[in-house]
């Protein structure tokens, strides 16, 4: 399901004193079946703009097109049940919304509200709570008896029994343990490569972005200023941090490295493996073999 | 609804502004006790005036004083119709069927809806210059007295500042809870009525969880940070009485003694 903002400007309590720009005049287009991050500093705009892709905002001006579901600014909002069944969103701290008396109740929320039966949305959601790895001992509990991290795949698992064909995850790891964090990010990497699910991830990591995204996009002050692989993305070190952002820790190492050896910049690279793989080349022998 | 909770309070620099929140909510009890001194043309002239005074010295715009009173203009139009045609006494100036309409009558109704609406401009210009802190603040020193007999003026005046301090929190909550039951394909604003009121539970359930666990955060913070009632607490922000105070409390001395002499 590809993705295109066309002209897109969202002001948010237009005429009145409390108005504010918080898109520009976006022009994006999100291909079917990527992995998309989506970075900048606070206030940036990325919320407002993935909030546009399943209609929850309105554009002010412009359109936003999501397969064959077209929201303009000058027409009647489409029929935004059938978008929000195609595009599942997470929001930041999704245990939030949880609410059920059980946890397998909760799941079957989303597929029940687009009208799914309701033997068919119990195998969707027992399905999905085995994707996010929830043991079925749990499955009868309350959702309010779990751990914050536990909560969080439940709501998850919410959004996935929708069967959706595209997922916006809007800082999904914030407030997880490093191991909770870990999981999460590589459950929506599997499903991105198993189902060709495409992914849209809002994130404050640049690491997370680097690693797992085939596009990057770098928000600023309402408008994208930088839309590319993330190798391009952060090859433009100077650009970012003149925007408040960072480049991934892999890369801040060797910039740190390089200088000692006198080296220039080298092409970023964003794991581990590919980081220690450079380090030897360079104690080998200088920047040439890099 | 937002307005009406939170107050209309425009944040700008002026006189009133700077008034102490005290001699303000008293000036206003005074205010809506002396209006009922006025029973002829120059009386109720005098408080119109008083009225346009306060508004031009609030700076504030006038079409959100007007907001202040638009809610509550219904209420005195049914007054001044009920007073138009239930007084009687005088000479008769209309009449058809059942209806007459006596000069008195006239004179009446113009009288109790000048009252109402001196009223409630007052009131609207004390919300629209005070903030709702120091309102609860100035509230709070002014129900001092009342601890002598043992009333829980401090508790209550905290609950106050508490409230109005989360009902944005809230309604930021209540937002972003509905954009997300909407993102599950919950259906809050069309279908029929049956599903719509189905559809608050998913929104009321997560909302209450949040406010008890922030109501929790929030003692333990207060706990931590040595809060324990009123005894030997001191403030932050110290109520000021200034020139500008005194300055009204004349004012509205001489506003009595002025209406008594001219009062008929």
């Amino acid at each position: 399901m590809d993705i295109t903002f066309e002209h897109v400007t969202h002001v948010y309590n237009p005429r009145t004193p409390f108005e504010r720009l918080a898109l520009d005049d976006v022009n994006l287009f999100i291909p079917s079946g990527s992995y998309t991050s989506i970075i900048g500093h606070t206030g940036s705009g990325k919320s407002t703009l993935v909030q546009h892709i399943n209609g929850l905002l309105k554009p002010s001006k412009g359109r936003v097109t999501a397969g064959k579901i077209t929201i303009d600014a000058n027409e009647k909002k489409p029929n935004l049940k059938a978008l929000r069944e195609k595009v599942g969103f997470v929001f930041q701290y999704p245990e939030h919304q949880l609410f059920e008396e059980t946890i397998i109740k909760d799941v079957c929320f989303g597929p029940m509200n687009f009208g799914v039966p309701a033997a068919e949305a119990t195998t969707r959601a027992e399905e999905s709570l085995r994707l996010v790895g929830l043991p079925s001992s749990y499955w009868h509990r309350s959702p309010f008896d779990l751990s914050g991290g536990q909560m969080r795949r439940v709501a998850i698992a919410g959004v996935l029994a929708v069967h959706p064909e595209v997922i916006i995850l809007d800082e999904p790891t914030a407030g997880l343990d490093p191991q909770g964090k870990r999981e999460i990010l590589h459950l929506f990497d599997k499903l991105h490569k198993n189902f060709n699910l495409t992914l849209i991830m809002v994130t404050h990591n640049m690491g997370d972005a680097a690693l797992y995204s085939d596009q990057v996009i770098v928000m600023a002050g309402g408008r994208p200023v930088m839309a590319d692989k993330p190798e391009k993305v952060f090859a433009r070190e100077e650009e970012l941090r003149k925007i408040g952002l960072d480049v991934p820790e892999t890369m801040m190492f060797l910039d740190k490295l390089t200088a000692k050896f006198g080296a220039g910049q080298i092409s970023p690279v964003f794991t581990i493996q590919e980081t220690a793989d450079t380090v030897i080349r360079l104690l080998n022998g200088g920047l040439e073999n890099v | 609804m937002f307005n009406l909770i939170i107050g209309q309070y425009v944040p700008i620099e002026s006189f009133v502004h700077k008034l102490d929140p005290r001699s303000k909510l008293a000036g206003v009890f005074l205010f809506v006790v002396v209006v009922f001194l006025a029973d002829n043309w120059p009386t109720y002239g005098l408080m119109i005036i008083f009225c346009l005074a306060g508004i031009y010295f609030s700076k504030v715009p006038l079409h959100f004083v007007y907001q202040g009173l638009r809610s509550v203009l219904f209420i005195v139009l049914v007054t001044f119709v009920l007073n138009l045609f239930f007084t009687a006494g005088g000479p008769l100036l209309f009449s058809m069927g059942w209806l007459h309409i006596y000069l008195n009558g006239l004179i009446q109704s113009i009288f109790i809806s000048i009252r109402l609406l001196v009223i409630i401009v007052v009131t609207t210009l004390l919300t629209l210059t005070t903030s709702p802190i120091e309102i609860t603040d100035g509230m709070e020193t002014l129900l001092a007295p009342l601890k002598k007999i043992k009333l829980p003026v401090h508790e209550f005046a905290l609950m106050m500042s508490i409230s109005l301090r989360f009902i944005p929190t809230l309604l930021e909550e209540t937002e972003k809870i509905m954009k997300a039951q909407a993102a599950r394909g919950s259906d809050f604003t069309s279908g029929p009525l049956k599903n719509r009121v189905k559809a608050i539970i998913p929104l009321l359930v997560p909302l209450f969880v949040g406010a008890f666990k922030r109501a929790e955060d929030l003692a333990m913070a207060m706990e931590a940070r040595g809060y324990h009632g009123d005894t030997g607490r001191t403030r932050l922000r110290r109520l000021v009485w200034t020139w500008r105070d005194t300055l009204l409390m004349i004012l509205f001395a001489f506003l009595t003694a002025l209406l008594i002499m001219t009062r008929s």
